[in-house]
């Protein structure tokens, strides 16, 4: 799965530049975390077309990567974050950060993680059962 | 603090220093005659310009012919580096003394013993100036070391018979400490640092315990308010001493107990000022670049060097009784130079140091604020896709790469700020390299 960072200052109204931008460019927002210093962030979403996603905030000036991530399928129960974590943990996968989808239309949630070892994380998550979902299923 | 109508002036060198004009020009003119002599056929860069020039030592008659003679800049001494200017044998230089912080290539200085005594002797004219004498005791927290301050306060703390207590800077609390203790009678260092030590005194509730009665403060711009707010605290009269490492060190000049211009020692260092573009000498009062040629220094003789900074003159007789001529407070640069916390910086520079960090210079721009009487260096850089990281510690770490690299190119610390592309206005297509809110001028 795809997910675009992008490079913000830490001021007022610096997230919602990059939203209303890619509002105006039509581009869906599936899942959004932000990381802050005192002085800068780095905002991270899933959406629908990152190609374009970057293409436009680029041409605005947006410093845009896009980065391959791992999205997970979660069934809605109690200790079902806890029991993918520690799949991850056993198969000694280190998760550089995690943040979930936001909305979903009725599917199950989706949680996305970043690691340096995506191969053997997917691996390891296929083989405990756990659903991984692509770009197009979303 | 005494007031100037209760002032005792004291002149080191009467002689020197109240001499009539014509007898100062006259002294100049000898000097300028020799000092050509000594130059032409020792100083390949000498002697070529004044081939081209078809002019030859005897041409040079008195002081009004010196406008005939080429000019040197900084460039000039950088593409000579390090000894290329040397007017004597190897064995006759006693010292070299530096610039600091600089990137690359220092300027650096070589004297005779001749040169170091003439640089005391000036040092010591200042000291006198600012009312010390013998029995003082001058505590030094400029840096010693290849940076002219320490050295060039210590030579003339030596000349005058003073004690100097030699402490370098940093560490407020154990300068405070030893020149209570040990008597200090005046301090020599920065204007910043200079108001930073009054507010720690009066923070510390110490003031009344000090026998300062004097500060020596030079080697970065200050204002009028920020000379008398020190006074008041600490209680004492400072005083405006200016020099350079290429002229001699600091001693050049030196404002006296009236603060109407710095007091030149015309007799070693000769000032001209002259127009920006024209290059000919403006009328007494009005602004242009000063450029100086040193009238006694033997290892290495500059003639018309170019400052770069923008003064007036006045040949008038000071309240004090010297005749030397006065220059007034810098009213800027004809490059972009700026002095932050006595450290001359150049925007080129951290362009440089940027450059060792990617391929491609990011934009920059230089803030120069005062916190709390300190100066303090901002840079901004805008972060581009191959700075762009998407882990909050690897950006962390470029920033505090940018910084430690600026810190090593600089000889400052510098606070470094991450900012989005395109945040940092270009004006015509040229970018803004630097914002000074520091109002010196």
């Amino acid at each position: 799965m795809k997910q675009i960072s992008v490079f913000v200052e830490n001021r007022p109204g610096s997230l919602m530049e990059v939203t209303s931008r890619l509002t105006e460019a039509e581009v869906n927002i599936r899942a959004v975390a932000s990381f802050d210093t005192p002085e800068f962030g780095i905002l991270r979403m899933v959406v629908d077309d990152p190609q374009k996603a970057k293409q436009e905030l680029t041409r605005l000036g947006f410093v845009v990567r896009i980065y391959e991530v791992m999205g997970v399928e979660l069934q809605d129960e109690k200790g079902n974050l806890n029991h993918m974590l520690s799949i991850l943990a056993d198969g000694q996968i280190n998760v550089n950060y995690i943040y979930s989808f936001v909305i979903r239309e009725q599917k199950a949630p989706v949680m996305v993680f970043s690691t340096d070892d995506m191969e053997k994380a997917k691996e390891i998550l296929t083989k405990a059962g756990v659903k991984i979902v692509t770009d197009e299923e979303l | 603090m005494i007031t100037d109508d209760r002032w005792t002036e004291r002149i080191r060198d009467p002689k020197a220093e109240c001499m009539s004009r014509d007898e100062r020009a006259a002294l100049q003119g000898e000097k300028l005659r020799d000092l050509v002599k000594r130059v032409y056929g020792v100083v390949p860069f000498y002697t070529e310009k004044m081939k081209a020039l078809g002019l030859e030592p005897g041409d040079i008659k008195g002081i009004e012919d010196i406008g005939k003679l080429p000019f040197t800049t900084k460039e000039d001494l950088r593409e000579n580096y390090p000894f290329g200017f040397l007017a004597v044998p190897n064995e006759k230089i006693a010292r070299v003394q530096g610039t600091s912080g600089t990137t690359g290539k220092l300027t650096v200085m070589a004297y005779t013993q001749k040169d170091v005594d003439v640089w005391g002797e000036c040092v010591a004219r200042c000291l006198t100036m600012a009312g010390l004498t013998a029995e003082d005791r001058i505590h030094v927290c400029y840096g010693y070391g290849l940076f002219t301050g320490g050295m060039g306060l210590d030579f003339g703390a030596q000349k005058l018979g003073a004690m100097a207590i030699p402490m370098s800077a940093g560490n407020t609390k154990r300068q405070l400490m030893c020149m209570e203790d040990f008597g200090a009678t005046a301090f020599a260092c920065t204007p910043s640092y200079a108001m930073h030590l009054a507010e720690a005194m009066a923070e510390a509730g110490v003031v009344d315990h000090m026998k300062i009665k004097a500060g020596v403060c030079g080697a970065e711009p200050w204002t009028v308010e920020m000379r008398k707010k020190i006074e008041e605290i600490m209680k004492i009269n400072c005083f405006d001493i200016y020099g350079l490492c290429e002229i001699t060190g600091p001693g050049v000049a030196m404002d006296c107990i009236h603060h109407e211009g710095l007091h030149v020692h015309a007799d070693h260092f000769y000032p001209e000022v002259l127009d920006v573009s024209t290059h000919e000498p403006v009328g007494e009062g009005e602004t242009g670049e000063l450029v100086f040629t040193t009238l006694s220094k033997e290892a290495v003789p500059l003639i018309r060097y170019r400052t770069k900074d923008l003064t007036s003159i006045n040949y008038e007789t000071c309240k004090c009784g010297r005749t030397t001529p006065r220059i007034s407070k810098f009213k800027g640069r004809t490059d972009d130079m700026k002095v932050i916390r006595g450290v001359n910086v150049f925007p080129t520079q951290v362009e440089t140091a940027l450059l060792g960090i990617g391929e491609v210079i990011p934009h920059y721009l230089l803030i120069i604020d005062r916190e709390n009487n300190m100066d303090v260096l901002t840079v901004m850089v805008e972060v581009d896709e191959k700075f762009f990281s998407d882990e909050i510690r690897k950006l962390d770490a470029l920033r505090n790469k940018i910084g430690s690299v600026l810190r090593e190119a600089l000889g400052l610390s510098v606070r470094v700020k991450l900012v989005e592309p395109k945040t940092i206005e270009r004006s015509e297509g040229k970018a803004k390299r630097v914002i000074d809110n520091r109002n010196l001028v």
